[in-house]
């Protein structure tokens, strides 16, 4: 491919893969979200935050160059700040916590990321782990999109959801100057590094996983909200060994926790209502949210527990 | 050794069945016996199998809903606080039928189907049945049962596994087994006619995987047959371990199989249930590792494979106890890649297929 040609071929990959076509980026832009589910997804996000400086650290670990990395490392201090006068992206998104409404501490310990979220977030940081620079430079290059998301982001903000304060979306307004240029930056040199067919190939396919990854993320958020039910072919069986829950094909033992937690599951509460409810509960021990996200997943896996909102919607059996 | 606690009752109500599948898994004398078990009688053997830890109850056959019955059966193990699993081939019940036993409690439905294609599955069933198969499988979805789709894998059908996974997705069901068929009596009979080809099941598996990736929801099992093995399978998840089977004259076995053994089972409701699982003769044969031999009695994967089955070493090798042929390290290992090799030598489909029959006495 001629450059002009490679680079047609990558932001087409952006027009067809970026998270701007999620339906939860859908719906916030709508402004159809409701103020949890904001709230979700910023708590969330701020975990993909935390990677950033990370993943960038990585990639410049990887340049010979220190013209490549003189320019590159500006990227962490973005995210960073200079520790005094210069707000970093991470200080910004805390801002932007607090602006609806959430617990900067909180939101910053990390305690309560979804699993798809962690999942998703580390697949980037393993994906320029094991991968040559230009792919890891390549995979960076949403930022192509990123800066016409932000503003129609601070618009959709400020008009569907005036509750949060607008200093709140600093983020947004930093990013707005930053992505295009740092954008600029990596899609130079993508083009000028990616010598042959097979380079250009390994970037595409690099900038599809990372709009995976995104996409993946968001699917994470939205599992959050999924208000999980026993199935209604499950029952829980209290024995001496513990509780037993008996479905289809399977039995499988839980802990106390575990039935507590099949308890909170009532078709109204959300997974993160469900992990809360067990914070407040258990105050003590600091992975309460983690271990409880696990277990729904993985009883959700087995298919005792189900979302109404499901595929195959399973209607409730005549009584 | 003391009895283990009973998870699951596979209860055969009947062998009668409008299929005559030639790898049926009923013996090959079925019709010498009779459905001696009235509903009251199957209801008892609820309650007592709930007694001795049972929380699972397989309602199969032959063909389970020939029975008139079958709505007091359905109804009786709900009472028992049973998980009641209704195992069908979709034919005679109607869909009137099913919702009168959804009503009565029943839990969950496995559906066979034989293949992906109406005349390839009416072929191997021996009687016309897929459409209704479907039509069927659309009532447990529409009454929000759990659906599990079996299909019974041999020589003529491996081929079209990635349809049988669609048509499963099709039909909202969460679970999907492809077994590949074991070789036991009916089976055994047509071995020559059904052995896939090592080629072909590495196609399959590999079609099973990718299928996989692109069916989230969808729980898929792909059992290889023995024959193509190293190691034996846990059958039964173990001898008089945690299921037992209860033929419809009321032995009470720890397998489809057993029954061929030269061993002394007992028989509900002559004795209760608890003495059926405990301490019949036949069930307490192979149960725990006494019972093992080398290799299995050093063998470090013993408690993992529980030495596999006991049917297969008696069929193959002519006696229950030596490990199971099925395992490389078994010394009659041999008298299995054998019979393989011969019969998947045979070019195009092999010989005709010999379907399951009902002679009477």
């Amino acid at each position: 491919m001629t450059p002009e040609a490679f680079e047609a071929r990558l932001r087409a990959v952006l027009a067809e893969r970026y998270h701007d076509r999620h339906p939860f980026n859908l719906r916030m832009h709508e402004g159809t979200l409701a103020a949890d589910e904001i709230r979700t997804w910023v708590r969330n996000r701020y975990y993909y935050q935390t990677r950033i400086p990370i993943k960038d650290g990585i990639i410049l670990a990887k340049s010979e160059d220190p013209g490549f990395r003189r320019q590159w490392i500006r990227r962490i201090r973005d995210h960073d700040g200079d520790g005094s006068a210069q707000e970093g992206g991470l200080e910004l998104w805390l801002r932007l916590a607090e602006a609806v409404g959430l617990d900067s501490a909180d939101v910053a310990s990390l305690r309560d990321v979804l699993p798809g979220v962690r999942r998703a977030c580390d697949a980037y940081v393993r994906f320029v782990s094991t991968r040559d620079l230009l792919e890891s430079v390549a995979s960076s290059l949403t930022e192509l999109a990123a800066g016409g998301l932000m503003v129609e982001r601070i618009a959709c903000f400020e008009k569907h959801y005036p509750w949060v304060k607008t200093d709140g979306l600093r983020y947004f307004q930093s990013r707005t100057e930053q992505a295009p240029r740092d954008a600029a930056e990596g899609l130079r040199y993508v083009l000028e590094h990616a010598r042959g067919e097979e380079d250009q190939a390994r970037c595409v396919r690099a900038l599809e996983r990372k709009c995976e990854i995104l996409g993946a993320l968001l699917d994470g958020v939205e599992w959050g909200a999924r208000q999980l039910r026993l199935a209604p072919d499950a029952k829980v069986h209290d024995e001496p060994e513990g509780p037993l829950v008996v479905l289809a094909e399977r039995a499988v033992r839980v802990n106390e926790t575990g039935r507590e937690i099949l308890g909170l599951c009532d078709g109204d509460r959300s997974a993160c209502q469900v992990a809360a409810a067990m914070r407040l509960r258990h105050a003590a021990p600091p992975e309460v949210e983690r271990e409880a996200y696990a277990f729904l997943e993985e009883m959700e896996k087995l298919g005792v527990l189900e979302a109404p909102a499901d595929p195959t919607p399973a209607t409730e059996r005549p009584a | 050794m003391s009895a283990p606690r009973l998870w699951n009752l596979i209860a055969e109500l009947t062998y009668r069945c409008p299929l005559r599948c030639p790898y049926c898994s009923n013996p090959t004398d079925l019709a010498a016996h009779a459905d001696a078990l009235d509903a009251p009688a199957w209801g008892r053997a609820f309650v007592e199998a709930r007694a001795l830890g049972a929380v699972h109850v397989g309602l199969t056959g032959g063909e389970p809903t020939v029975r008139r019955d079958l709505l007091a059966i359905v109804r009786a193990a709900a009472a028992a606080d049973l998980h009641a699993h209704l195992v069908t081939a979709g034919v005679p019940i109607e869909a009137d039928g099913l919702a009168a036993l959804a009503r009565a409690g029943l839990g969950s439905v496995q559906l066979s189907v034989q293949d992906a294609e109406p005349e390839a599955s009416d072929r191997i069933a021996g009687t016309a049945s897929f459409a209704r198969k479907l039509a069927f499988a659309r009532a447990v979805r529409a009454l929000g049962l759990p659906l599990t789709l079996n299909v019974v894998l041999h020589r003529h059908n491996l081929a079209r596994v990635g349809a049988l996974v669609a048509l499963a997705r099709r039909l909202g069901a969460r679970r999907l087994e492809l077994a590949n068929a074991q070789y036991h009596g009916f089976a055994l009979r047509n071995r020559a006619a059904l052995l896939p080809t090592r080629e072909q099941l590495r196609v399959a598996a590999l079609a099973v995987e990718a299928e996989r990736a692109s069916s989230p929801g969808l729980e898929i099992l792909f059992v290889l047959p023995d024959y193509f093995a190293e190691r034996p399978k846990p059958c039964m998840g173990g001898w008089g371990r945690k299921a037992l089977v209860m033929a419809p004259d009321g032995r009470v076995l720890p397998c489809h199989g057993a029954a061929e053994l030269p061993l002394e089972f007992w028989s509900f409701p002559a004795r209760p249930l608890r003495a059926c699982w405990e301490d019949a003769p036949g069930m307490n044969a192979y149960r725990g590792e006494a019972w093992m031999r080398e290799p299995c009695r050093s063998c470090p994967e013993r408690t993992r494979d529980f030495g596999g089955c006991r049917c297969q070493s008696f069929s193959l090798a002519g006696d229950a106890a030596v490990a199971d042929p099925a395992c490389a390290l078994s010394p009659h290992h041999a008298l299995l890649t054998a019979a393989r090799d011969r019969d998947t030598a045979a070019e195009g489909d092999g010989p005709g297929l010999r379907y399951r029959t009902w002679h009477l006495a």
